[in-house]
């Protein structure tokens, strides 16, 4: 009944269509999403803090649900998380020139006093902040042995800290006041429409699913001739091919919402999520071989096709389309 | 009784009348193609008031590229593969004449006239031997090719007159595309752009080459600054996740300073500059079409001190109180810098560039 008379609603006023409920995104999708990001990662500060120990399975299941917590809002990349490079100090991934390793490495060899100052740390480069810098310092053998552990460990807190404070400002940008720009757009300038606050959304979902596609997929596939399976994300702690889950799980949540609940959309996200569940190659290692290659090649192909749905279907309904210029080049 | 600008027409067409400046073309300080609603395409003249001074048919989707400096005149290139270009009088809207590109080459959309208006500088792809050629057409007899020489590179995108009147800038892209390849760039891995200054006629005088980690950013748009400062915007043709600064200048001792926003804006640009203007101060001002940024640096102190989101915004020239922009939702603004400004917008899709027909002199 209801589906009829929505279609009746839009039979009589099709200027006035708009899929999407905004109040709906941020209140069951960024939110509870940002909530869970700051409790994990204070979580994982306080495990820290107690003991630093890479051996410590408490700090390794701290760290893991932190991280999914990140991954599960890593889409989200507008507003408060772009404010004074937030998710950039929390995930600088990819990292084409090794910075972390680098840069993590030449801190411990110094004895960096950054450490012992928590207001100094945020002034540090955004690769040895955030998750990746705490994953080599829980699971690069070649980190046990350099410089001191009383070094290693008071960085490890540090980064720790860190994360936790960047987390927290989030939740607390989009608490005090980004969570009520976006549910009151056409009010105020940064949204100045309703339309313009889901398109907001449609963008962090495009993007989301690009960067699984090119980025957590194919840095790893590489070329045929040239895979590149270290290029894997987060590889140490074993995450690569879960990220591809909880992000896909995440996006997946959000375009239910842009879309109402389209399922022939939420189909093609459940096939590719039932591809990944059932490629058991955690960091895609596999890419090396050609059989291995090809089970990733189609977990990437059934991501696009998400992709070219979300393109051709959902976005013409929020009065998205290619830009002029961006899309032309010279 | 025909109207002026009829009559004008009617005259021009006859041939015999001197040609007619900006001020009978309704005294536009710019020059931009865009497209209407109707998918057609036109040529717009916008004064210093954001005001449409001519709106004029185009056959085709081209890019602006050159105004001459006296005459009522603006150059358009057909979009790829670019083998030919139309000057048109911007009075009567009628094409003067036709640029055909020579056999073996095709333009790379971009052009300059000397500061006097008698040259007009075209940038072309020799496409067999992977050459880049800048052609030289005489403004001052019908635009005929009077020569041609070396840019200095492979892939030579934008050329201005330097402010001295005596040379030339050429951004060579060094990306070597071929027509029977289409748009496939068939060099990335050992491309090698550069910022080539040469005398009118063609004779090496500085050429510049950034890092060698850099070698993958195709230096592609131009401005010049009257102490000789050039200022250059850059198309990432490298790691896709790599954010490399987009933006440069080269003094005029040649040294060079590469300028970069924040990695949030470095990201958000896709590693790709649109274009570029600089004011007498050392300001800088560039577009991000994919970002949806509009940037401006001061080159004194490297700082990004003013970023501006609009969607699709490409086109960017200096105004009177500092830069005009326009973008692909239609939108103009004579002064990026102020927030508060209110934007003018027009029923259009303004294009790529936005061309200043006022020209600089030392």
């Amino acid at each position: 009944m209801l589906k009829h008379l929505l279609a009746a609603a839009l039979f009589v006023t099709p200027g006035l269509v708009q899929a999407g409920d905004i109040t709906r995104i941020v209140d069951a999708h960024i939110l509870p999403g940002y909530q869970s990001l700051a409790s994990t990662t204070a979580e994982l500060s306080d495990v820290a803090q107690d003991d630093c120990s890479p051996e410590n399975e408490a700090l390794r299941s701290a760290y893991h649900q932190a991280f999914d917590a990140w991954i599960s809002v890593s889409h989200l990349r507008f507003g408060p998380s772009e404010e004074e490079q937030r998710g950039f100090a929390l995930y600088f991934w990819p990292d084409v020139r090794g910075v972390t390793q680098k840069t993590l490495t030449t801190m411990i060899v110094d004895e960096d006093p950054f450490v012992h100052e928590a207001d100094a740390f945020p002034t540090v480069s955004v690769a040895v902040r955030g998750f990746l810098a705490l994953e080599f310092l829980l699971y690069d053998p070649s980190f046990q042995d350099v410089g001191t552990p009383e070094y290693r460990c008071a960085l490890l807190r540090a980064i720790a800290a860190d994360t936790a404070l960047s987390s927290a400002h989030i939740l607390e940008g989009w608490n005090e006041s980004h969570a009520e720009l976006m549910k009151e757009a056409g009010s105020n300038d940064t949204y100045r429409s309703e339309q313009e606050a889901l398109r907001q959304a449609f963008t962090a979902l495009t993007t989301g699913l690009e960067f699984t596609a090119d980025a957590r997929l194919g840095r790893p596939l590489g070329t045929f001739d040239r895979p590149r399976p270290k290029r894997a994300e987060a590889r140490r702690s074993g995450r690569s091919l879960h990220h591809v889950i909880l992000s896909l799980e995440a996006t997946r949540a959000l375009a239910a919402m842009i879309s109402e609940d389209d399922a022939a959309l939420d189909a093609l996200f459940a096939d590719a999520i039932e591809r990944a569940n059932s490629l058991d190659d955690p960091v895609f290692a596999g890419v090396a071989d050609p059989q291995g290659r090809f089970r990733v090649e189609v977990l990437q192909q059934s991501v696009n096709e998400i992709r070219r749905a979300v393109a051709t279907e959902v976005g013409p309904s929020l009065g998205v389309e290619a830009g002029f210029n961006s899309l032309d080049g010279d | 009784m025909p109207s002026r600008r009829q009559f004008i027409a009617g005259v021009l067409a006859a041939g015999v009348a001197p040609a007619p400046g900006w001020a009978e073309a309704g005294r536009p300080r710019y020059v931009s193609a865009a497209r209407k609603p109707d998918q057609t395409y036109a040529l717009i003249g916008l004064t210093n008031e954001a005001k449409i001074a001519f709106d004029l048919p185009l056959p085709a989707r081209g890019h602006a590229a050159a105004a001459h400096p006296h005459r009522s005149e603006a150059v358009m290139f057909a979009r790829r593969p670019g083998i030919y270009a139309l000057v048109i009088n911007c009075v009567s809207g009628v094409p003067i004449v036709q640029l055909d590109a020579p056999p073996g080459r095709h333009f790379y959309g971009h052009c300059a006239f000397s500061g006097d208006g008698t040259l007009l500088f075209t940038t072309e792809n020799d496409f067999d031997r992977a050459v880049g050629i800048v052609g030289i057409w005489d403004a001052t007899k019908g635009y005929t090719r009077i020569g041609e020489f070396h840019s200095g590179g492979v892939g030579p995108h934008d050329i201005r007159v330097m402010p001295d009147g005596v040379s030339l800038v050429v951004a060579n892209g060094g990306i070597e595309t071929h027509p029977e390849t289409g748009r496939a760039k068939l060099n990335l891995p050992t491309m090698r752009p550069n910022l080539a200054t040469l005398g009118l006629d063609g004779a090496p005088l500085a050429l510049t080459e950034l890092d060698e980690t850099l070698h993958k950013n195709s230096i592609r748009h131009l401005a010049t600054g009257l102490d000789g400062s050039v200022a250059f915007a850059m198309q990432w043709q490298g790691d896709a996740f790599e954010h490399p600064p987009l933006i440069g200048l080269r003094r005029p001792d040649s040294s060079v300073v590469l300028l970069e926003a924040d990695l949030a804006s470095q990201q958000r640009m896709q590693g790709y500059a649109g274009s570029i203007a600089m004011d007498d101060t050392g300001r800088v001002a560039t577009t991000s079409p994919r970002g949806g940024l509009c940037q401006v640096f001061d080159t004194a102190s490297g700082e990004l001190t003013t970023s501006v989101a609009l969607t699709d915004v490409c086109g960017v020239a200096l105004s009177d109180t500092g830069f005009a922009v326009t973008t692909g939702q239609g939108f103009v603004s004579l002064d990026v810098g102020l927030t508060d400004q209110a934007l003018s917008r027009f029923d259009l899709q303004w294009d790529n560039h936005l061309i200043d027909i006022r020209i600089p002199k030392a």
